[in-house]
């Protein structure tokens, strides 16, 4: 009896533990919301108080406008707001132009090597960035490029055809880079369009260019903006391909100013003027930030997804398959096997020097040998925890965020939505000074500086942006009624989230899990503001090499790097394939 | 006279052995040092990357030989220069105790602290050290020179056509054929040494006119070994050994002069944990067999020691040297010219 009476007792707490449930979600929302503004707000603030003062972070200085007095009275700082403005414009354009048929070719027609191209696709963006910027110098140079040259005696130039060393060039190997991420980001929507219209366009006898152009295009817009937008906001951070290919030339942007500003060449650093040129970048970003979610908004109204059991049908590209692989080739040409060409050439000779018969004779594996000698294990070892730390704990948010966002009722779930999307408006090279700041100058309440743990850190609050978006994708496909069907069995919410939300969303995750683990990987700016001795990390390695002048040393490790990351990436895209195709959540 | 000499010889004797007493029973500089390094047993040290920890254990095996002791070293290789001085700015302005015991960075670096007071200073005179050693009120002491210079590729650029002073960079020849590297301080020590600075800034804005190609000193010399510039304005002999040491074709163009001579200085940071081992290590980096080390490990050696490759190299040269009333000049016009050049 007695055994009965508690056995009721615990049904009647758990009812009651029921009827609190929403109170406890709100709680728990609110907590979220609270650490989240915490995390995300710290550096921003950090970035707003570096701007207002000048000195040293631990220093007692009033606030002053001095910076924004130095920086917003100068012309020149005009002139290299239009060098951001345009750099970043021609780089989205240029990846446009190469990812919107690229998703299309691979999403909605009967290509073959599909699965061979996404491997590819993902080996790009592990080559990193600036490496692949010394391949175009070796090609594009007005000076040495072999392609300059080659057609300067083709065609009897006295001038060299292409500059690099231009914005122009710029944008040219910044969009080159960013086409895999929008290639991602897009086919979500390519693979989801419903295909009625194209099929009346070709019953019309309407041809497979202009329907791409009449119909695809139009019909994906919105998707189309919201890359726009967001590489935009990306676009106007980037600081590698500035540096190598932009300084040289004199033609600054921001992110270079903040970076030279953090760290000078001579004397000391000056956060107050880093801060006050951050105050344009951060100001940019919330108006794109702003732009973006209207955009995203937007594109819900014309969404054309089909229900359940859709699936489009592959158009039969005929003789056009030859013409679409060409286009894919010439695209991973440029992408992946020029670039690893190149590095694997300058990897194998003594010192970098262009292809001729001398150079032939000399080649030696001597960097890959001596690669230990350069290199010990601590930047792997903290590479590793970068690409493990980073995006579990960064999916662990998301999905969390996206859970309240996505299936609960909390009035403020657009707030938490919001500003889990606002890192994105954020640079990185800013957040980075920002934490940094906050670490030398704060370091009683904040012993991070100089750990890995600030670099997970920014490289968490810089891609959760991107994984809610994710998340909240995969989330909202998955349909309430399993979740009810959890809680009428008498389920706790968390038990829920745990047995029935997260199985079903895990191909999502994971394939997030993956994209912020390379990104991570092989993200360098914040990576570079925040280093000290004891937190370096493979991508600063690698940009420390190629600043001593270590070119074949630093080809050698890229060249292990990618062959290694091919075989990782190529054995997990298998494993995923199994569980659910790639690119589903993106 | 027999008797007279002994007289002599005993009155030397004695002498010498009142001298040797006097000499024997003084307490000398370095006594409290040792005692006191007996007792904080370990060293925190920062010092160029090129060091290496074998470099670094080479020194702390050379200093515990020369002094008895067993003191434990800690090497912390220089991530960037900049960056952990103006940590070491902060973390005082905060009131924090340095990471580190002692700072081995170039004298444009001990500047920046000297400015701040932030060395603490010693007699290292007393304890020995040559006095042209000793730099920022007896704050640091200067370890090894750099040097830099035009540097081109020996391959492209002809025998004829070599610079043989500073205004040769700006024939018309040159134009977008040149580099600068990013250490505009090489400058900012012509403008307040020989050159003065109303000459150093025409000649910047002269230099800045041949459009050259700007970057730092490492991918500069990967630049000139490629021949995408044939000429850089300046680069350190530290980029040139190891270019030529890996077989390829970079050379000084020696006949320039002045040379300018940027140093590497060492100093106990103010507030040092720990003091004594930090001052007696300064003094022993000024010994004969720390240069063998440093040599060996850095490649480079002091001019300031007879017999050593830079002093033989500077022999015959006039040579730019920073002294600390220089310090907060070369810090104002190097960011001058970087502005010019387009540096930031």
């Amino acid at each position: 009896m007695k055994v009965e009476s508690r056995s009721e007792s615990s049904v009647g707490v758990m009812e009651g533990l029921g009827r609190y449930l929403p109170q406890g979600v709100t709680v728990f929302a609110t907590g979220l919301s609270g650490f989240l503004t915490i995390l995300i707000g710290l550096p921003v603030l950090m970035v707003i108080l570096m701007s207002l003062r000048t000195g040293f972070p631990g220093e007692d200085v009033p606030f002053t406008l001095e910076n924004f007095a130095a920086v917003y009275l100068t012309p020149r700082t005009y002139e290299v707001l239009l060098n951001t403005v345009f750099f970043a414009v021609s780089s989205v354009a240029i990846t446009l132009v190469i990812a919107v048929p690229l998703v299309w070719i691979l999403m909605r027609t009967d290509i073959p090597f599909k699965k061979t191209i996404y491997v590819l696709l993902t080996i790009g963006i592990l080559i990193p960035v600036f490496l692949r910027t010394i391949a175009w110098i070796l090609l594009l140079s007005p000076r040495i490029g072999l392609v300059n040259k080659w057609l300067q005696g083709l065609f009897s130039l006295s001038e060299p055809p292409f500059n690099l060393y231009s914005i122009t060039g710029m944008a040219f190997v910044q969009g080159i880079s960013f086409v895999p991420g929008a290639f991602f980001m897009l086919a979500a929507a390519y693979r989801s369009m419903d295909p009625s219209l194209e099929e009346a366009a070709y019953t019309s006898g309407v041809g497979k260019l202009r329907t791409f152009l009449k119909i695809n295009i139009p019909i994906t817009w919105p998707a189309i903006a919201g890359v726009m937008v967001y590489l935009f906001m990306t676009a106007i951070a980037v600081f590698e391909v500035p540096a190598i290919i932009g300084l040289p030339a004199r033609i600054l942007v921001l992110s270079s100013l903040i970076f030279t500003s953090t760290t000078p060449s001579t004397g000391l650093p000056d956060y107050g003027m880093a801060g006050a040129y951050g105050a344009i970048m951060l100001l940019l970003g919330l108006v794109l930030a702003f732009l973006y979610v209207r955009l995203v908004k937007q594109g819900k109204k014309y969404t054309v997804i089909t229900g359940r059991g859709y699936r489009p049908r592959e158009i039969a590209l005929g003789r056009w398959k030859w013409a679409a692989l060409g286009f894919v080739f010439v695209y991973l040409s440029i992408e992946v096997f020029v670039p690893f060409a190149v590095l694997l050439w300058a990897s194998l000779l003594p010192y970098l020097q262009l292809p001729s018969t001398e150079a032939l004779s000399s080649l030696t594996f001597k960097h890959y040998i001596e690669l230990p000698n350069h290199v010990g294990p601590q930047p792997f070892i903290n590479t590793l925890i970068l690409m493990f730390a980073v995006p579990t704990i960064t999916m662990i948010l998301s999905v969390l965020v996206s859970w309240i966002v996505i299936r609960t009722q909390v009035s403020f779930r657009g707030f938490l939505d919001t500003l889990a999307f606002i890192p994105h408006a954020v640079p990185g090279i800013l957040m980075a000074v920002g934490l940094g700041y906050l670490g030398l100058a704060y370091r009683d309440y904040f012993p991070l500086y100089g750990t890995v743990a600030i670099i997970v850190l920014a490289h968490t609050i810089n891609w959760i942006a991107y994984g809610t978006r994710t998340t909240n994708s995969v989330m909202i496909q998955v349909h309430r009624e399993l979740e009810e069907a959890g809680r009428v069995s008498g389920a706790s919410a968390p038990r829920v989230l745990g047995k029935i939300v997260l199985p079903l969303i895990a191909a999502g995750v994971l394939n997030s899990w993956i994209w912020i683990g390379m990104l991570s990987y092989r993200e360098v700016t914040m990576s570079l503001t925040l280093l000290t001795r004891s937190n370096i990390v493979i991508s600063t390695v690698v940009w420390q090499f190629w600043g001593s002048g270590w070119v074949p040393q630093v080809a050698a490790l890229g060249v292990i790097l990618i062959l290694f990351a091919t075989i990782v990436v190529g054995t997990v895209r298998f494993a995923l394939s199994r569980i659910g195709e790639i690119g589903s959540a993106s | 006279m027999k008797n007279l000499l002994t007289i002599m010889a005993g009155v030397s004797l004695g002498l010498m052995v009142a001298l040797a007493g006097t000499s024997f029973g003084a307490a000398s500089p370095i006594d409290p040092l040792i005692a006191g390094a007996k007792k904080e047993g370990v060293i925190e040290f920062y010092g160029p990357s090129t060091l290496g920890p074998e470099g670094a254990q080479a020194l702390a095996a050379g200093f515990n030989k020369k002094y008895g002791l067993n003191i434990k070293l800690n090497f912390s290789p220089s991530g960037n220069m900049t960056r952990d001085t103006a940590k070491i700015v902060g973390m005082s302005a905060s009131g924090q105790p340095p990471e580190w015991d002692i700072m081995v960075v170039t004298d444009a670096h001990h500047g920046s602290l000297w400015l701040r007071k932030l060395q603490q200073t010693f007699d290292y005179a007393g304890a020995g050290v040559p006095k042209d050693r000793i730099e920022y009120d007896s704050g640091t002491i200067s370890v090894a020179n750099q040097f830099a210079l035009p540097t081109y590729n020996s391959k492209l650029v002809a025998a004829k056509d070599v610079p043989t002073k500073w205004e040769d960079l700006l024939d018309p020849k040159w134009k977008g054929k040149l580099g600068v590297i990013n250490s505009t301080h090489h400058w900012g020590r012509l403008a307040a040494g020989p050159w003065g600075e109303e000459k150093t800034i025409d000649f910047i804005k002269k230099l800045s006119a041949q459009k050259p190609l700007l970057t730092r000193a490492g991918e500069m010399a990967q630049r000139l070994v490629l021949g995408e510039v044939l000429v850089s304005a300046t680069l350190q002999d530290s980029q040139l050994h190891e270019s030529q040491q890996s077989g390829a074709p970079l050379a000084f163009a020696d006949q320039v002069q002045p040379v300018i001579s940027p140093e590497y200085h060492v100093g106990v940071l103010k507030n040092a944990p720990h003091p004594n081992v930090g001052h007696l290590f300064v003094i022993f980096m000024a010994s004969p067999e720390v240069q063998v080390i440093w040599k060996k490990h850095t490649g480079h050696s002091s001019a300031y020691v007879v017999g050593t490759d830079a002093y033989k190299f500077v022999q015959g040269k006039q040579v730019v040297y920073m002294k600390q009333d220089q310090a907060a000049k070369v810090d104002k016009i190097s960011r001058q010219i970087g502005k010019i050049l387009g540096f930031d």
